[in-house]
């Protein structure tokens, strides 16, 4: 199963180990992915909130995958499936990295019912995700 | 709609029939096939409401845990997120 991986989810599994975020991370039947642009975010985000940037970059190399999208085809594709433009990127890695699940805590800034009809991807939280998986 | 569990509630059998709109069978049901848990006291069950978390929240009480573990930080990483891609 591929999941694509907002930064919020990114960002929280790094703050604790008892979160849904983190119990993600250490899930082993998944493929998880975030993109070049949402790295590059990452690292700036880290660095305002005192995180160790080491602590990024062990996660990611260990376990996550990253697809590469440019900023281009993201304004002009996928600025229809979220409220606001600046959350594109993340509806465009999810794409790229065809994704089944796009994971987010922030799923008011989605279009959820738009990505789920034109690209087939459905829209969770980590939380969310974890119980789907029980359930199946 | 709850948003919250308070984890000191017990509830009877019945009144988990009511909130839950199933009959009293049913939860005695569920409770033998151990899908609600519950504690024999006596003869009378009791069920904490940890035990129905997911009835309430659509979660297992520890993602349950684990969602509410995430989300205290959650408007301070959502600010800076969104402050970075604004830039």
């Amino acid at each position: 199963m591929r999941v694509f991986l907002d930064s919020d989810v990114v960002i929280s599994s790094l703050l604790s180990n008892k979160g849904a975020a983190y119990i993600l991370f250490h899930t082993p039947e998944i493929t998880r992915f975030i993109s070049t642009i949402s790295f590059n975010e990452l690292r700036v985000v880290c660095k305002r909130l005192d995180i160790q940037s080491g602590l990024l970059e062990t996660l990611i190399q260990k376990k996550c995958s990253k697809v590469i999208i440019h900023e281009q085809s993201v304004k002009s594709t996928f600025l229809k499936f979220v409220s606001d433009p600046n959350d594109a990127h993340i509806v465009a890695g999810a794409a790229a990295a065809k994704a089944t699940h796009l994971i987010s805590y922030n799923l008011k800034h989605f279009k959820k019912n738009k990505i789920k009809d034109d690209l087939d991807m459905l829209l969770m939280t980590p939380a969310m995700f974890l119980q789907y998986l029980r359930s199946n | 709609m709850f948003n919250t569990i308070d984890t000191t509630k017990v509830y009877t059998p019945e009144q988990v029939a009511d909130l839950l709109q199933l009959s009293k069978n049913t939860v005695y049901e569920l409770i033998s096939r151990g899908e609600i848990m519950a504690k024999k006291i006596g003869k009378l069950y009791r069920i904490p409401s940890t035990s129905l978390s997911f009835f309430f929240t659509g979660l297992d009480y520890d993602l349950y845990q684990a969602d509410i573990e995430d989300k205290k930080p959650l408007p301070v990483v959502q600010e800076a997120i969104n402050q970075v891609r604004a830039t």
